[in-house]
């Protein structure tokens, strides 16, 4: 494996990025692991279209690609979980702000899939047009404040 | 970038920028006569489009519909290099300008804003006062259109709103009783958001959340859909996708017009007996500083040398409480939810001077929730859905709107080697938040601790200084009565160029501790009033035919 060419993924990198999914967003209850969701796919379609994305997701890539404890399992995907998790943590460490930058892109696009917004009990269409209801504004609300003397600072 | 080519018509007025205020200037002037014309580096961005129609609405907000003209990276957008600054300058380039992106959280400042020096010895006091400005503040409510209720005790009467408060949502009146057990003020928040239908085709706000990313049923009041359609009708010219690159005067020093690339990327000129800059506090000092001349050697109206000096923020902090059980906080638009001012006025008890407001605010959507909402994202792997659980839809937030006072080393300059996508240079922004600034943020997370405590929250977070906060972007070319030492009198007018005026943020003098809108469109109206009262020569004879450029180029993005 080698670090990210051309700022397009190989083969191998989507097979990393799949392992690295499902580290950073794992199964609960009846809902796959990110990776084995498939949305992999998506993350690289939306990092395409935007320089600061894709900068984001090829850093990662790239660190995971030299990452020693991956290079001597045959890649990230040859080590075991809890290895994955000390590699992603150190590359968390090391790279901070893109790898923040590609988690909220993870995050971003796992809570736009639907099954995921079902489990969490969230619309799963756009927000507009139904909106949601929210009851009228009562004026009684207001009993207590409206007892207050004016205090604004007068300047004059 | 080709030779520059002379547009046929002289306006009578040339608006640079179609924002808050340059809309509210446009519709003023046209509805008497004048003959506009406003150049606008953006172009439509019509309501059937905003993303929230959207399922990737949430992930758009992090791209090409991001609040950071730096993340967004439109073609149409400037970068602002920021480095030197904790809080980013944020804004947004369209008709509407960063009316397209606000919440429309629309206070007023408070008399004792326009006062400070005299009450407590700091910055400068304004060459007018609130009264002054009042009538401006009613005439744009009705303009624009305002939900809340009076009878506020934090502020003097003022007129009744056009629409009742919006709902409060389960979260706000979670927070209403922590405000209500310790005996602090709160009051519904004015608005410019429908409750109930209101203007021009404009719905009542279904409470879909994010109204910062545009409002598809109109509710939202953003100035391409209330002051434009006006102004139009009344023959305003409104050229999109022109980016100006210097106001042109001559050799006396009188501004001719300005220079701008068109939409094909040509070097036009457009002639005006006057000139109105509404560009924003980042924009308008960038191109006053491009507009350098033999008459104006340090840039358009910069005699003072205050041109680009004096930036202010309203510093942000935000303080999240949250609760055992779900408020189902993402119901609601972001912002609009209520307001304190309790700790509005200095209080000599403390160690800083001034004050601020809270802003109370809801969460948002599951990735909002995920990415952090206010603080770092949420921890990845096994933790992660079980913090989510804990979270999402639990939070009711605080800002701490803080007072920011003008200091001469908080600068707008042009960069010496950032460009825009035309090779303009663009702006450079150095930023220190003072200590008073810091004091006054301090006490009010203190202070915010305290109701959300009182309101029942089990944990509480907290961002110091938001750094994604620059919506507020102010006194580049303030306003005053000493030429030396102010860059346009009470009319907004230039000291040194008596055809050209400033009419948004860049002219505040302090910048209270309210969202600043509505000051800067009542501001503008007022500057509009005045050219109407007092420089009536600029106006030309009326034109026999209203001018369809405006309406055929609108439609057609």
């Amino acid at each position: 494996m080698s670090p990210v060419e051309g700022g397009r993924l190989t083969d191998a990198d989507r097979t990393t990025l799949v392992s690295v999914l499902d580290r950073l967003l794992p199964a609960v209850d009846d809902l796959s692991a990110a990776g084995e969701m498939g949305l992999a796919q998506e993350i690289e379609k939306r990092a395409r279209r935007n320089p600061r994305l894709r900068s984001a997701l090829i850093s990662v890539m790239d660190a995971l690609s030299l990452d020693l404890a991956a290079h001597a399992a045959g890649g990230f995907v040859g080590l075991d979980p809890e290895t994955q998790i000390e590699s992603l943590q150190e590359i968390e460490r090391s790279i901070r702000d893109k790898f923040t930058t590609f988690l909220q892109m993870v995050y971003t696009v796992y809570y736009t899939e639907k099954s995921v917004l079902q489990r969490i009990g969230w619309t799963t269409g756009p927000v507009q047009p139904d909106g949601f209801d929210v009851d009228p504004f009562d004026e009684a609300i207001l009993e207590n404040a409206r007892q207050r003397e004016p205090f604004w600072r007068k300047t004059d | 970038m080709t030779q520059s080519s002379q547009d046929d018509q002289i306006a009578d007025v040339l608006i640079i920028g179609a924002g808050a205020s340059g809309a509210a200037v446009a519709w003023k002037l046209s509805e008497e006569g004048f003959n506009v014309v406003c150049l606008e580096q953006g172009r439509w961005v019509r309501p059937e489009n905003y993303v929230t129609g959207d399922a990737d609405w949430e992930l758009r907000q992090l791209t090409d519909w991001a609040f950071d003209p730096n993340v967004r990276q439109r073609p149409e957008d400037y970068p602002v290099n920021d480095k030197n600054s904790p809080i980013s300058p944020l804004m947004f380039n369209a008709v509407g300008g960063s009316t397209i992106h606000w919440t429309a959280h629309t206070p007023r400042m408070h008399p004792s804003d326009f006062r400070v020096k005299s009450l407590d010895g700091v910055a400068d006091d304004w060459p007018l006062t609130y009264f002054d400005l009042e009538p401006f503040y009613d005439l744009n409510d009705e303009m624009m259109g305002c939900s809340g209720i009076s009878g506020d005790p934090a502020n003097p009467p003022r007129s009744p709103r056009q629409m009742p408060p919006l709902g409060l949502g389960e979260d706000g009146k979670k927070l209403v009783d922590g405000f209500e057990k310790l005996g602090w003020h709160w009051w519904p928040s004015d608005s410019y958001v429908n409750s109930v239908p209101y203007g021009d085709n404009r719905g009542a706000c279904n409470y879909c959340g994010p109204n910062g990313l545009g409002c598809k049923v109109k509710a939202k009041a953003s100035t391409d859909i209330t002051y434009w359609p006006h102004a139009i009708e009344n023959g305003a010219k409104l050229r999109t996708r022109c980016r100006v690159t210097q106001i042109t005067v001559d050799d006396e020093g009188v501004a001719t017009g300005a220079e701008y690339l068109d939409r094909n990327g040509r070097l036009r000129h457009q002639a005006a007996k006057s000139v109105v800059l509404a560009a924003n506090g980042v924009g308008t000092p960038r191109l006053m500083l491009m507009s350098k001349s033999d008459a104006h050697p340090e840039g358009l109206a910069n005699s003072s040398g205050l041109v680009g000096k004096n930036l202010m923020f309203h510093p942000y902090a935000l303080v999240m409480g949250v609760f055992p059980e779900s408020l189902e906080s993402w119901k609601g638009p972001q912002g609009n939810i209520f307001m304190s001012q309790e700790f509005y006025e200095t209080d000599p008890r403390k160690d800083f001077v001034r004050g601020y407001s809270y802003q109370i605010i809801r969460g948002s959507g599951p990735a909002w929730q995920a990415r952090g909402g206010i603080d770092k994202p949420l921890p990845w792997g096994e933790g992660h859905h079980e913090a989510f659980a804990s979270k999402f839809g639990k939070g009711i937030g605080m800002a701490v709107i803080s007072e920011d006072l003008p200091e001469e080393h908080n600068t707008v300059t042009l960069d010496d080697h950032l460009v825009d996508g035309s090779n303009l240079p663009a702006p450079k922004v150095d930023y220190t938040l003072n200590t008073n600034t810091r004091r006054l943020l301090d006490d009010g997370i203190e202070n915010a601790r305290k109701v959300l405590e009182a309101a029942g929250a089990i944990d509480v977070i907290v961002n110091p200084l938001l750094r994604s906060g620059g919506w507020h972007l102010m006194g580049t070319a303030r306003m005053g009565v000493d030429p030396e030492a102010s860059v346009v009198n009470e009319w907004g007018q230039a000291h040194d160029v008596d055809n050209v005026f400033i009419v948004d943020g860049s002219v505040l003098v302090t910048g209270g501790a309210v969202n600043p809108t509505p000051t800067i469109q009542a501001l503008a109206l007022r500057t509009a009033d005045y050219i109407v009262r007092e420089r009536s020569e600029l106006k030309s004879e009326p034109s026999p035919e209203p001018n369809p450029e405006s309406i055929t180029e609108g439609a057609a993005e």
